[in-house]
């Protein structure tokens, strides 16, 4: 039997029927048909499944759907411009070259967003801590890293 | 997996609930959701979730006390300023519990409840002599955390009891803490850990706690070595004796995370720096 679910996804209401042990990724991926979040391990392992819920970077494979009811969810889909453009973030990963084959790239961009939100000038040691729960089979991570120190750096000058 | 899912509205509700032997506690659901999923644990019919629970998840700051619910998210935790300022112990070993991710949703109560050999908290809660609070339809009770691991998943929680807060003594200022662990790589569990807490007092040591992880079936207590410590001079030979005699408490086992030996050999190793680098001066 389903069961309804409503919260706000990427700042709009959403209203679907979830089985009632759905997580929060099949939530997203089957029936909200947003599939930007990617399934890896299922179990909180490699972070190509994370969303920010109330801001905060989760694995939405362990999360269950149900939590997500009233909260905000922002997925990768929800940093794209209105405009369809690339944010900031994203554009630093296509310029340093911090996707590969792209799998993990949604979540390392989901982890950084959180990040950036509450240090606008991180640390690359920073930045390593903030990315430990997400895996890159192809970049070795040095790229990953320079993607988020250049949209870091960006986003101060554009500020000053 | 089809179980059904009840976020509980109420504490007397989630009792009610808890008591039920179809169903099972759920908080951030870190371990027991990838438990269902490797069919480590059968799935129960429900899953009872007590996260969104006030009651649950307030932290509360008293006079020399810290009342931490049980459902308090390990960031939440992590962002308190009277625990990274006064109980050191516990902030290093929650800011390497998992990732991120992990410690956004992850609860205290569930890292003890789980009741893994190597749970983080478990060490430097210990050494804080900190209690837990156990509540459910037949009332509520207070338990030294020292009393509440029974072996591996088992505790000395009754059928349908919620652990509901983790009360933390305030070490005096002059107490000395640290936490100390080691694990293969980032994001996995403990190959071996310890926490010490101590005073030093004209010279010798008061007041002494160790306890160790993932070296028994439980996080456990070193009281031998506490005891051969208590009001002893900080010198080479206190502190091989003082390993000696710790080593002969634990119980560690060979796994793919390390050996026995290895494990025995770390505990030496953490012991004697907990000591060799304390702050000089003895107020
Ligand atoms: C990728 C990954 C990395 C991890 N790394 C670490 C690590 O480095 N160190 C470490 O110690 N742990 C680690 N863990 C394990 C886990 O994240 C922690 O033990 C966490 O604190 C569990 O809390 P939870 O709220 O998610 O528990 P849950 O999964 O919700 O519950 C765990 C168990 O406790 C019971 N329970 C929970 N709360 C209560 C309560 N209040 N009263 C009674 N019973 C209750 C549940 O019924 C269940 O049996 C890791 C897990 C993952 C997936
Ligand atoms: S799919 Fe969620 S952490 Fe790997
Ligand atoms: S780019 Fe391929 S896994 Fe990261």
């Amino acid at each position: 039997m389903k069961v309804p679910l409503r919260f706000l996804l990427n700042g709009r209401e959403v209203a679907l029927e979830v089985q009632p042990h759905a997580r929060l990724l099949d939530a997203l991926r089957d029936y909200a048909g947003l599939t930007g979040t990617k399934e890896g391990c299922g179990e909180g392992e490699c972070g190509a499944c994370t969303v920010l819920v109330d801001g905060r970077a989760v694995n939405s494979c362990l999360y269950p759907a149900l939590e997500a009811e009233g909260c905000a969810v922002l997925t990768v889909e929800g940093l794209v411009s209105a405009q369809g453009g690339l944010s900031e973030l994203q554009q630093a990963f296509v310029e340093e070259g911090g996707a590969q084959c792209g799998f993990c790239t949604p979540g390392m961009v989901m982890s950084a967003a959180a990040l950036l939100s509450e240090n606008a000038a991180p640390s690359d040691d920073e930045i390593r801590e903030a990315l430990v729960g997400n895996l890159c089979r192809c970049t070795g991570y040095t790229q990953i890293v320079a993607s988020i120190r250049a949209a870091a750096q960006k986003a101060g000058k554009a500020q000053s | 997996m089809a179980y059904d899912y009840h976020r509980s509205g109420s504490l007397a509700e989630a009792f009610a609930l808890a008591a039920r032997d179809d169903s099972a506690l759920i908080a951030g659901g870190t371990d027991l959701l990838v438990a269902l999923r490797k069919k480590k644990r059968a799935a129960p019919a429900r899953l009872v979730s007590i996260r969104s629970l006030p009651e649950l998840t307030a932290i509360e700051a008293g006079p020399g006390l810290l009342r931490i619910g049980a459902c308090a998210p390990l960031t939440e935790i992590l962002a308190q300023p009277v625990v990274r300022e006064r109980l050191p112990a516990l902030a290093q070993a929650l800011a390497v519990i998992g990732s991120r991710q992990i410690r956004n949703v992850a609860t205290l109560g569930g890292n003890l409840c789980n009741a893994s050999p190597g749970a983080d908290s478990a060490p430097p809660l210990l050494v804080y002599d900190a209690t837990v609070e156990l509540a459910g339809t037949g009332g509520r009770r207070e338990l030294p955390l020292s009393e509440f691991f029974l072996g591996p998943g088992r505790t000395a929680l009754r059928p349908g009891e919620i652990m509901t807060a983790v009360c933390v003594p305030l070490p005096v200022p002059s107490a000395q803490s640290v936490f100390q662990r080691r694990s293969r790589v980032a994001m996995d569990l403990a190959t071996a850990s310890l926490a010490v807490n101590y005073e030093l007092q004209g010279g010798v040591l008061k007041s002494v706690r160790l306890a160790a992880g993932a070296v028994a079936p439980t996080p456990l207590r070193l009281r031998a070595a506490e005891s051969w410590l208590e009001g002893r001079a900080v010198n080479e030979e206190t502190l091989a004796k003082a390993v000696e005699l710790a080593r002969g408490e634990i119980k560690p086992i060979d796994d793919l995370r390390g050996s026995a030996w290895y494990r025995s050999e770390l505990i030496g190793v953490f012991l004697s720096r907990a000591f060799r680098n304390r702050k000089e001066g003895d107020a």
